[in-house]
């Protein structure tokens, strides 16, 4: 595995999100960063729509949207730093039925 | 000491623990018709009884409520509610499976309910043609042992969710939009409600409905069938029900994703000091206001969803 692999950070979407941002997942080279910036860098990097999708007008997170580090729930997730190779999910609700 | 080997949230359940078993003496037709259920020594005999004697309670006989309702009636569970307000349309047609042409505009709780008895005899449908509100869910939900969400919209998903958790009553969780589908399965005071996992809906407009975007019939039907999968569980009290875990499904993937979901301790309908004690006004919550003409189950109409 090279360097600039092992600095890769997964980030996969569900739901709206995705069908926003037209992919299920987007790997970013930002291991060491905390999963905010990660976040952010994501959205830059997208087109407008998909920051609306994470991020309030305040830059908060939406409390309606699910953070999971390697399929795990984590307390404080936006501060926690990323290591390589970790994966980011974001979740939406789906209301449909 | 005696040492339980039933799941804790099998005491919620009819014929969990503490409760007698039911005693339903199987005609010979019943034995023929469980037979496949019978054989399995998860089920067995005792097993098809606690099914004749369950109640479900399906919100919304759409998408999901559809192929859930076939086959909780093929299953032979004995009481089942419906909830749905709406009339049977020609778009509905493509998922909802418990609906023929020939229904078109006629009451889909009335559809359902003729469709479920017919493939079932044992089976005896509630329709309840009215929207579930918080007006009357505490009351309707009482009469049920287990509560299956297939409503289309987020103010009834969290109506739904907080009148289960102030009742004490399981329920199967599931959403759907385009190739995806969403399930959990939540036992108050066992495992996270809804609003651990999603503590606000998103702001109106964010999230398209199935209106908006479509959803692949197919998709609603596996769907509902894994929510019907969770309440024959529950009922029977095997397995490893979705409680603390959330399972997405991806029908362009044809994958299964398991994640780990928590209880939070600061969760205003579960945690540990509520501070939501009754049910409260959801469309509010939710930022959206409904028409009249507004319905819980087959169609769309809150536009959030």
């Amino acid at each position: 595995m090279t360097t600039a692999q092992t600095e890769m950070v997964t980030v996969r979407v569900f739901g709206a999100l995705r069908q926003a941002m037209g992919q299920s997942e987007v790997r970013l080279p930002c291991a060491g960063a905390t999963v905010k910036d990660a976040l952010v860098q994501l959205g830059q990097g997208s087109n407008g729509d998909v920051a609306s999708y994470i991020f309030d007008k305040q830059g908060n997170l939406w409390r309606s949207l699910m953070l999971l580090v390697n399929d795990e729930p984590v307390s404080d997730a936006l501060c926690q730093r990323t290591n390589p190779g970790d994966v980011i999910s974001l979740l939406l609700p789906l209301a449909g039925g | 000491m005696r040492v339980c080997t039933r799941p804790p949230w099998t005491r919620q359940m009819p014929s969990g623990n503490g409760a007698a078993k039911p005693q339903i003496q199987f005609t010979e037709d019943q034995i023929e018709r469980y037979s496949r259920h019978i054989i399995l020594p998860e089920v067995g005999g005792d097993g098809q009884r606690k099914l004749l004697a369950a109640k479900v309670l399906i919100i919304g006989a759409g998408g999901l409520g559809s192929p859930a309702g076939l086959y909780l009636a093929a299953a032979g569970v004995g009481t089942i509610g419906i909830v749905d307000s709406d009339a049977v349309g020609l778009s509905n047609l493509q998922r909802q499976v418990l609906h023929a042409t020939s229904c078109l505009g006629r009451a889909k709780c009335l559809s359902a309910k003729d469709t479920m008895e017919d493939l079932n005899p044992d089976v005896h449908v509630i329709p309840y043609h009215e929207r579930l509100t918080s007006a009357n869910a505490l009351e309707i939900i009482a009469g049920y042992d287990v509560v299956l969400d297939g409503s289309d919209n987020f103010p009834t998903r969290y109506l739904v969710n907080d009148a289960c958790v102030m009742a004490g009553k399981p329920l199967c969780h599931a959403g759907i939009l385009r190739f995806e589908g969403q399930l959990t399965t939540i036992v108050p005071g066992t495992g996270p409600c809804y609003r651990c996992l999603y503590p606000e809906p998103p702001p109106p407009g964010l999230v398209p409905s199935c209106q908006q975007a479509g959803i692949l019939g197919v998709t609603a039907g596996v769907v509902g069938l894994l929510q019907a999968t969770e309440a024959v569980k529950l009922i029977l009290g095997i397995g490893e029900p979705l409680i603390g875990r959330l399972l997405l499904y991806n029908a362009l993937e044809a994958s299964f994703r398991d994640v780990r979901v928590q209880r939070k301790s600061d969760c205003p309908v579960c945690g540990e000091s509520p501070t939501i004690v009754e049910l409260i006004d959801y469309e509010e919550f939710c930022q959206v206001r409904s028409s009249s003409t507004d319905q819980v189950g087959g169609s769309c109409d809150y536009g959030s969803n």
